[in-house]
């Protein structure tokens, strides 16, 4: 079972996020709600793959996408954004991120992205 | 200067159950049986299902709902969407750009028109006559994306299409975003639901968006079944969402308890 990490900082995108993924057959190793709980979780856990969210108090996902890279140049991750917010995707991508999903979203569509990022379909 | 004949087909007229009638399309209107219309007057134009077959909806005034057999229906319907009543600003589109959050990467941008008619916004260009009714629409913004290697202004129109919702992207001069985007927000503005949602109204209509079922919502929440059919019946009510299924809560009786007991008793015995 592929592990994943959530990273968001409203309890709802989480929990939204957690029960599809789950659905998908995946294992959520941890959630968390900003940039500076995400690095320190991936550090933890090791996961296969990080949905971050980019607007956040503390650190945002832009900052905590590189700290992951910098310590994981493997690092799958998949920006979770807003509609409007794609100047930031650009410059997520660009730092290496690996895919994209816009919120809001639909379950099969995420678990589609998820997959193609970790290379399962 | 006499009309010039485009085509002549047998075609159907929806009155209370299909007629036969003969359909002739000029440059300058369209005669279905005894319906003549001037395409220029036509208010809007959309493809709808009647009785199980895809049939073209006009609306002048009233509704004249018809039929043809084969291509020729997509042919007519394009040369419509092209020519009724509407305002028309010459584009560059790219939709949808997104679909479910997703993003979409077999499209390409394409030059036309986004034409405004009485109910709704298209996209057209040769290949595509996309229809977006007023309804349909979620939000206009301006965003900056790389169009041919250069930074460019685009609209980013959110809107809906089989339950899912697209963006689509539209490139044009500055001063006719503008007056395009404050238009498209007018529209939006006019047709959003007028009644405010609650927080948790908006965070259910987001797990039903995103295909969670009731019982994950009631989890995801805390909230009881009753709490949630009453948040479900507002949706409805609203016209934000349609019941698709009825769920069944049940009680066993003696028997279906006796059925339970003897099951145990035998799990029991086969440990």
């Amino acid at each position: 079972m592929p592990k994943v990490l959530i990273v968001d900082d409203t309890a709802f995108m989480r929990k939204l996020l957690r029960n599809i993924l789950f659905s998908g057959g995946f294992d959520i190793v941890g959630e968390a709600e900003n940039g500076k709980q995400a690095v320190e979780l991936y550090k933890q856990h090791k996961p296969d793959l990080v949905t971050m969210d980019i607007v956040m108090p503390e650190m945002n996902g832009i900052e905590a996408l590189k700290q992951i890279k910098s310590i994981d140049p493997q690092a799958k991750v998949v920006m979770c954004t807003a509609v409007g917010q794609e100047q930031m995707v650009k410059a997520a991508i660009k730092l290496g991120a690996k895919g994209y999903i816009i919120k809001p979203f639909q379950a099969p569509k995420v678990i589609e992205e998820v997959k193609k990022v970790l290379g399962l379909n | 200067m006499s009309e010039k004949v485009l085509t002549k087909t047998t075609a159907e007229l929806y009155k209370d159950g299909w007629v036969k009638a003969e359909l002739t399309l000029t440059d300058e209107s369209i005669t279905i049986g005894t319906e003549k219309v001037t395409i220029r007057e036509i208010e809007d134009l959309e493809l709808v299902e009647v009785d199980s077959s895809q049939a073209i909806r006009i609306k002048k005034g009233g509704d004249i709902v018809f039929r043809v057999p084969g291509k020729l229906q997509s042919q007519i319907f394009r040369f419509l969407a092209f020519n009724l009543k509407s305002d028309r600003f010459a584009v560059y589109f790219l939709s949808p750009a997104t679909r479910g959050g997703v993003v979409v990467t077999n499209v390409k941008w394409e030059k036309g028109y986004l034409s405004i008619t009485d109910e709704a916004v298209w996209f057209l260009s040769p290949n595509k006559q996309l229809r977006i009714s007023f309804d349909n629409l979620g939000s206009v913004d301006k965003d900056v994306r790389t169009v041919g290697g250069k930074q460019r202004v685009v609209l980013v129109i959110a809107h809906v299409e089989k339950g899912e919702v697209l963006t689509s992207l539209v490139l044009c001069p500055e001063t006719t975003l503008e007056m395009l985007e404050h238009y498209l927000k007018q529209l939006i503005e006019k047709y959003k639901p007028k009644s405010e949602l609650s927080d948790v109204e908006i965070q259910i209509a987001t797990l039903i968006y995103s295909g969670v079922d009731s019982v994950s919502i009631e989890s995801i929440l805390g909230i009881s079944t009753d709490e949630l059919d009453k948040y479900f019946d507002k949706l409805v009510d609203l016209g934000l969402a349609r019941v698709v299924k009825i769920r069944k809560e049940l009680e066993l009786t003696p028997k279906g308890v006796a059925v339970v007991s003897e099951a145990q008793k035998s799990q029991n015995i086969m440990r």
